[in-house]
């Protein structure tokens, strides 16, 4: 039997950090791995950079803008045709 | 018949290798490699670039053994036409295929500098507009329908 958490996981990780100077970030990342017995997809992405300078850790989260955008253009094209399918809808109702 | 079954099993462990090298390459995507590139100094700034990267792949196989026919009546068909043959092959075969790919795409850039650390997002202008003129067009498109059937 094939249990779902094996073909499916969800990874975090750090890279290797990286130290100038004082400063060390430590980037982090996430994973999202699917194994099916007949392929697999890796889905991953940078989340976020620890910054430690001074003794103090700083957490730096990276946005993707490019898929906010896309996701908004969605959400906006998907809330308008809703309203406009509503509209039309009462609109052939108010006829009848 | 044993060699066509040796061969369907060499199919196999043929199989068994490609997916194998095929899922170490899907898979190799899910490291910190993939993501972060190795620092780049320029002057007193450290520049790494940050990519989300996408990875997928399949695979697929198939063999087979035809019917296994009795000896008596491939002598009948052979006396006909061909000469003689002892084995009794009932034929068969088999095939591999398979196809995967990945894609990646700069999210931000890190700049270490004197100043301190800043994250600098890297914005795709054109995968932004490509989805802004399919919307556009989807959605005039549904507007005019909309418009003529409440017309007419």
């Amino acid at each position: 039997m094939i249990r779902l958490k094996d073909q499916f996981q969800v990874q975090t990780g750090v890279a290797p950090p990286v130290t100038v100077g004082d400063v060390t970030v430590t980037p982090q990342f996430q994973a999202v791995i699917i194994r099916l017995p007949i392929g697999g997809f890796v889905w991953n992405r940078p989340t976020a950079l620890l910054v430690e300078q001074n003794g103090q850790t700083t957490r730096f989260p990276i946005r993707d803008i490019t898929r906010i955008l896309l996701l908004w253009l969605l959400g906006f094209s998907l809330v308008l045709s809703i309203v406009s399918f509503i509209k039309f809808s009462r609109r052939k109702a108010i006829r009848l | 018949m044993i060699d066509t079954r040796t061969r369907i099993l060499s199919l196999a462990e043929k199989t068994s290798e490609q997916s194998s090298a095929l899922f170490d390459r899907i898979f190799a995507a899910a490291h910190s490699e993939a993501v972060y590139s190795k620092p780049v100094i320029s002057g007193n700034h450290t520049v790494i670039t940050a990519s989300e990267v996408t990875s997928g792949g399949g695979f697929g196989s198939g063999g087979g053994i035809g019917p296994e026919l009795p000896l008596s009546m491939i002598k009948k068909q052979d006396d006909e036409a061909a000469p003689h043959s002892e084995h009794v092959n009932g034929g068969g075969g088999g095939g591999i295929g398979g196809g995967g790919g990945s894609t990646g795409r700069p999210v931000a850039v890190i700049i270490i500098g004197p100043e301190g650390v800043t994250v600098k997002p890297v914005l795709d202008v054109t995968k932004i507009a490509l989805a802004g003129v399919t919307v556009g067009i989807v959605m005039l498109t549904t507007f005019r329908k909309i418009w003529k059937v409440s017309k007419g």
